[in-house]
């Protein structure tokens, strides 16, 4: 164990000497979750409606009453005192020139909302402006009702209630899953280059060849290099968690209807989920790494290999993943955080079974690790 | 006062609390001072609230999201603190983005008497920016909603047919009162603005934002008084001040009518159409002061044949609910010209819209109104009530219910002006039928860090129905009066008046029908 | 005591060592010489287990390197070809991380790394990361790492390859106190004055054979030539892949 300890701390050391490791961490680490964070900021600002949304209204004189009272929820006319042209959104509201006339004698009169629809920038303002055409609609009718003294409740037979058992935090769920996506990847980026750089770098370097003369066994050697590139992996997750913490805080969530926040109890939930994840991550890349002939090598093929739980993690946090994918490594992690962070019950099975399999991978990967070590041609690269 | 918010959302029909009654209506159309701030929804906050957990998830009325309620058992008299213990329930609607969260806007709704947590809905629009970053506590005040209601239901009279002539306020008040079990006198603001601060405390905040609409600006200006420290901002809407005995409402309730009358007249096209309306009411309103009009109709809701008895004080009420509302205040001059000639049906219309829905705890407002107003009727306000009807109606009405809900009065210095220096955000609605901006301009009198702005549109419940919101929202986030100007309340919001039955939009000449 | 029994290894289709047996003694210097491809790395890194033999086996002070690699490796220190030094690291941590990896603890392997540079003259780099160093700043850090924990037996690969004149004659004085410190120093080289002015016994590789053995001035007298190299030569039959 004393001989592990060394070579944690060796390669440790060495590490973070390692501008290329450590680069490769910490851009990852702290470079997604403010990309995240930007990239959110922006399509937040050019999805929601502005608060005081301006279109062009033609005809705005027929219906004077209407158009006050788009005016008083935000909605104005582009040809209102100080709106400028650029703030106008490109939906045309035209009131029929029979608008008045069709009004007073109670028949439908007609305005015509004008707008693409597939414009998502323009949707929730198209949405925006059609519902208070409709409760301008509605208010009126009710009022011609009371007009004729009925009761405008008898045109809504059926009341519709909806309790909506969403969480605030489960309306976050789309944006934490892509959140505890990035973190669950980060064990895999963040020891890539320190897993190539002690097993293929180390071969290149000639130094596999002296440390495997010392007094050492193969299994001392693969824990302690396992272990030094788990510390690494959770290193990078504990750095995106407290970035994300932080950096996520600055977006305008509210702006959505609801909160991403990533509470203590995430962070605890996610570094201890993420000890199993670190420890197959660095498994898998030293073993994909050892296998590689030089450095590049390991880097194409580890690409290549980190796609599958890319993939897994990426699927999971959709709602539409197929059941299967909570009881697998990586993706049943995930679907254990995404429930917690909604606020719903751990599948507590399902994380057990998946970080079960997790560690049982990683054991086969670590045995696979021992043997490789002993074969001449890995260590000669003969 | 927000039956017209209700109409705004096209959403009539969640005001309707079939339970309601024709003696409550009447009671609303007659006595009640009605500072109500909006009008109710149905409680469907579920009973699981009534767990003493601090919070559990829940549902209101009108809002289809979960939020937490829960509820804080305190001593129904404080002086007995181990008597009987009533239950103060309390709904948080948890901010959307939590940046404050030692802070929470508590919105405290009018009435008296009714029920925060009923209007959750319209609390949680017009708060909707003060809620991106801040809780929203709706606390139901004692006697109110969920919090041990003081309630006077009588379900045995038709809102149609019953003549309020007829009635006997001081037994119909006894027989309510007889039913209540509870200490009344233990029910008025001084003692309800004590759970407030337990409630505070019990959920740990250290800082309320007050809302307070109509008589809830009553209770704010008592928070201010009483617990300065616990305030970060306060904005009053529709204002109370503390001078001010609500029995002076029927002088506001003139005022209400005179400006509608002088609107209609400066509008050209309700000129037009109805160029003697101030007669056509007198003409109305003679005639009822004479008889009630007794017609044959058809029930407003179930189209069964009924009949409806117009009564004066059924006229004056049904216009005067209506007077709090923008929208439905459009629709008086039509209804009014209507009644003129013989056609009772939009007037129906209004009377049995406003007649069931104020969700007001009759026992609740009187027993803030028989402690805290009625002793302050002076000779003065009698004065000017006489000659009045609807001021001469109140007053008698209170008067009656107040001889039977017998409450201590509260000390003089409760109508001590508040001599604060909390920013605080007054708003007041030109057009208000209960509230006058001169009300407002009262209670400035000790702020020393206030500003009050009235809304050239706006009737009772600025907030609701201008910018006014707005307002508050960036009071609450700067926390300071500085840069609120008031500006965006000149925004033409008005609502033009109807012209005939079907529309507000000028009628082409060629069409025009009458 | 180094000894090697009959030792055969085929890598690939190339017969690397074929029945190969030697000792190399304590208090002596041992050159395994041969031209390149004669098979003495392989035999190096066989005698450290890094490699299995296919038949025969190696000894290291009596004990089979094939069955207690760890037992067996604890008596070694090897000077590598190339030498593998960690750039990152400082000559101290290179040093003391495989004097703790020899089986020491932290204390003993910190003290021991401290002797040992004091010993090879590294105190002005000891601290410097290995990066950037020449080659014979290289080749006292290797050294000095092959020899911290004390072992009894000391392998050299090529040990001279690279060195300029002044280390070379470092190396030269180091190999001899170990000697003299009665180690066991088996080195290999292709290079004949290195083995003529150091090596007590020189084992003449060729084609993974011994094919001779004995101190230089044997050799000499067995093939009847008056150099090392001429003898050499003639041992394996052609100067292909010596130096001089």
């Amino acid at each position: 164990m004393k001989t592990v300890i060394a070579m944690v701390r060796k390669e440790l050391i060495d590490a973070m000497r390692d501008k290329r490791s450590v680069m490769a961490g910490l851009y990852y680490a702290i470079g997604t979750p403010l990309l995240m964070c930007g990239m959110f900021m922006v399509l937040i600002g050019q999805l929601s409606s502005p608060e005081d949304l301006n279109i062009n209204i033609t005809n705005s004189d027929n219906a004077p009453d209407l158009v006050r009272f788009l005016n008083n929820r935000g909605i104005n006319a582009s040809t209102d005192e100080g709106v400028s042209v650029k703030d106008v959104k490109d939906i045309e509201l035209i009131i029929s020139d029979d608008y008045a006339e069709n009004m007073a004698k109670a028949k439908p009169a007609e305005v015509t909302l004008i707008a693409d629809n597939s414009n998502e920038k323009l949707q929730k303002s198209i949405r925006r402006v059609e519902l208070q055409l409709q409760a301008y609609s509605s208010e009126m009718g009710s009022l011609r009702l009371i007009a004729r003294g009925i009761n405008p409740a008898v045109v809504q037979p059926v009341k519709v209630i909806v309790e909506d058992q969403a969480t605030p935090d489960s309306k976050g769920g789309f944006i934490l899953g892509i959140a505890i996506f990035t973190m669950i990847y980060s064990v895999f980026i963040s020891g890539m280059n320190l897993a190539i750089d002690t097993s293929a770098g180390e071969r290149e370097r000639n130094s596999l060849a002296l440390l495997l003369s010392h007094p050492i066994s193969t299994r001392q050697l693969v824990l302690g290099k396992i272990i030094a590139v788990t510390c690494f992996a959770l290193l990078g997750l504990l750095l995106i968690l407290l970035v994300s913490k932080f950096a996520y805080t600055f977006v305008p969530w509210q702006e959505l209807g609801f909160s991403v926040n990533i509470s203590p109890d995430f962070m605890g939930l996610m570094l201890f989920i993420g000890i199993p994840l670190a420890i197959m991550a660095a498994t898998l890349q030293l073993f994909v790494s050892f296998m590689a002939k030089s450095f590049k090598e390991a880097q194409s093929y580890l690409t290549m290999v980190l796609f599958v739980p890319l993939a897994l993690s990426m699927a999971a946090s959709y709602n539409i993943a197929p059941d299967v994918l909570e009881w697998l490594p990586v993706s049943g992690q995930q679907q254990a955080l995404m429930a917690f962070i909604k606020g719903r019950e751990i599948p507590m099975l399902q994380l057990l079974v998946s970080s079960g399999a997790t560690l049982v991978l990683s054991v086969a990967l670590a045995l696979g690790l021992e043997k490789l070590l002993k074969s001449e041609k890995v260590v000669f690269g003969l | 006062m927000n039956i017209g918010k209700v109409m705004l959302q096209g959403t009539f029909n969640k005001v309707r609390k079939p339970k309601l009654l024709a003696r409550q209506s009447k009671l609303i159309s007659a006595i009640q001072v009605g500072l109500l701030s909006m009008l109710s929804l149905s409680v469907t906050a579920e009973e699981t609230t009534s767990s003493h957990a601090p919070l559990s998830a829940c549902y209101v009325d009108g809002l289809s999201e979960q939020v937490q309620c829960g509820s804080l058992m305190v001593a129904e008299n404080p002086a007995i603190p181990d008597g009987k213990q009533i239950a103060i329930h309390y709904a948080v609607l948890p901010a959307i983005k939590p940046s404050f969260k030692k802070q929470a806007l508590l919105a405290i709704a009018g009435g008296p008497g009714q029920s925060a947590i009923e209007n959750a809905a319209g609390f949680n629009r017009v708060l909707a920016k003060v809620r991106q970053d801040r809780d929203i506590l709706l606390i139901d005040q004692r006697g109110t909603g969920q919090s041990s209601i003081l309630a006077c239901d009588d379900d045995n009279m038709s809102a149609l047919s019953f003549n309020d002539d007829d009635m006997d306020y001081v037994a119909d008040t006894q027989k309510c009162l007889d039913k209540i079990d509870a200490d009344v006198s233990q029910y008025g603001s001084l003692t309800a603005l004590k759970d407030f601060e337990a409630v505070r405390e019990h959920l740990n905040y250290d800082k309320f934002h007050l809302y307070g609409v109509s008589y809830g600006t009553r209770m704010a200006q008592l928070y201010m008084r009483e617990y300065p420290q616990a305030l970060a901002t306060v904005t009053l809407d529709g204002v109370v001040p503390m001078q001010q005995s609500v029995i002076a409402i029927g002088s506001a309730i003139d005022r209400g009518y005179a400006l509608l009358f002088k609107d209609c007249q400066k509008n050209s096209q309700c000129q037009q159409q109805f160029p003697t309306l101030e007669q056509d009411f007198q003409q109305v309103d003679n005639a009822l002061a004479e008889a009630a009009i007794v017609t044959q109709t058809r029930n407003p809701q179930t189209d069964e044949i009924a009949d409806f008895t117009l009564t004066r004080g059924k006229f004056n009420g049904a216009i005067r609910m209506a007077l709090y509302m923008p929208n439905i205040r459009a629709l008086i001059p039509h209804a009014i010209h209507q009644a003129s000639i013989g056609n009772y049906q939009p007037i129906l219309g209004i009377y049995t819209l406003t007649a069931d829905s104020t969700g007001i705890a009759m026992g609740m407002h009187a027993s803030v109104v028989c402690g805290e107003d009625i002793h302050r009727l002076t000779d003065d306000i009698r004065q000017r009530a006489k000659g009045s009807y609807m001021a001469t109606t109140m007053i008698e009405g209170l008067e009656a219910t107040c001889s039977v809900w017998n409450m201590p009065q509260v000390d003089s210095s409760f109508s001590d002006a508040i001599e604060s220096d909390i920013p605080t955000l007054l708003l007041s609605g030109e057009l208000d039928p209960a509230t006058p901006p001169s009300w407002g301009e009262m209670a400035t009198e000790k702020l020393s860090n206030a500003k009050h702005f009235i809304s050239k549109f706006a009737t009772h419940g600025v907030a609701y129905q201008s910018c006014g919101n707005e307002l508050m929202a960036d009071l609450v986030t700067s926390g300071s009066l500085d840069n609120i100007d008031g500006e965006c309340l000149e925004k033409d919001v008005s609502r033009s008046f109807y012209l005939n039955a079907n529309t507000v939009e000028v009628i082409p000449t060629t069409t025009e029908e009458e | 005591m180094i000894t090697v029994t009959n030792l055969s290894k085929k890598i690939g289709d190339v017969q690397a060592l074929d029945n190969l047996s030697f000792s190399a003694h304590d208090g002596h210097i041992t050159g395994l010489l041969g031209p390149n491809g004669a098979g003495k790395t392989t035999c190096l890194r066989t005698v450290f287990g890094l490699l299995a033999a296919d038949e025969g086996h190696a000894e290291i002070d009596g004990i089979d390197v094939a069955k207690e690699p760890t037992k067996a490796k604890a008596q070694l220190g090897l000077f590598p070809d190339p030498f593998g030094l960690y750039e990152r690291l400082s000559p101290r941590e290179y040093i003391s991380y495989f004097a703790e990896l020899s089986g020491m603890s932290k204390n003993d392997a910190k003290q021991a790394t401290q002797n040992v540079i004091a010993q090879l003259k590294l105190e002005d780099i000891a601290d410097r990361r290995c990066k950037g160093f020449s080659q014979g700043q290289r080749m006292k850090t290797a050294l000095a790492q092959a020899i911290v924990h004390k072992p009894t037996n000391i392998i050299l690969d090529e040990p001279t390859r690279g060195l300029d004149v002044m280390s070379t004659r470092l190396l030269r004085d180091i190999l001899l106190s170990l000697k003299a410190a009665g180690h066991c120093v088996l080195f290999s080289s292709h290079v004949m004055q290195e083995v003529a002015a150091l090596c007590d016994q020189v084992i003449v590789m060729a084609d993974g054979k011994v094919v001779a053995t004995g101190s230089p001035e044997e050799l000499c007298q067995q093939t009847g030539k008056d150099s090392l190299e001429d003898a050499f030569i003639q041992l394996i039959g052609t100067d292909e892949g010596i130096a001089a």
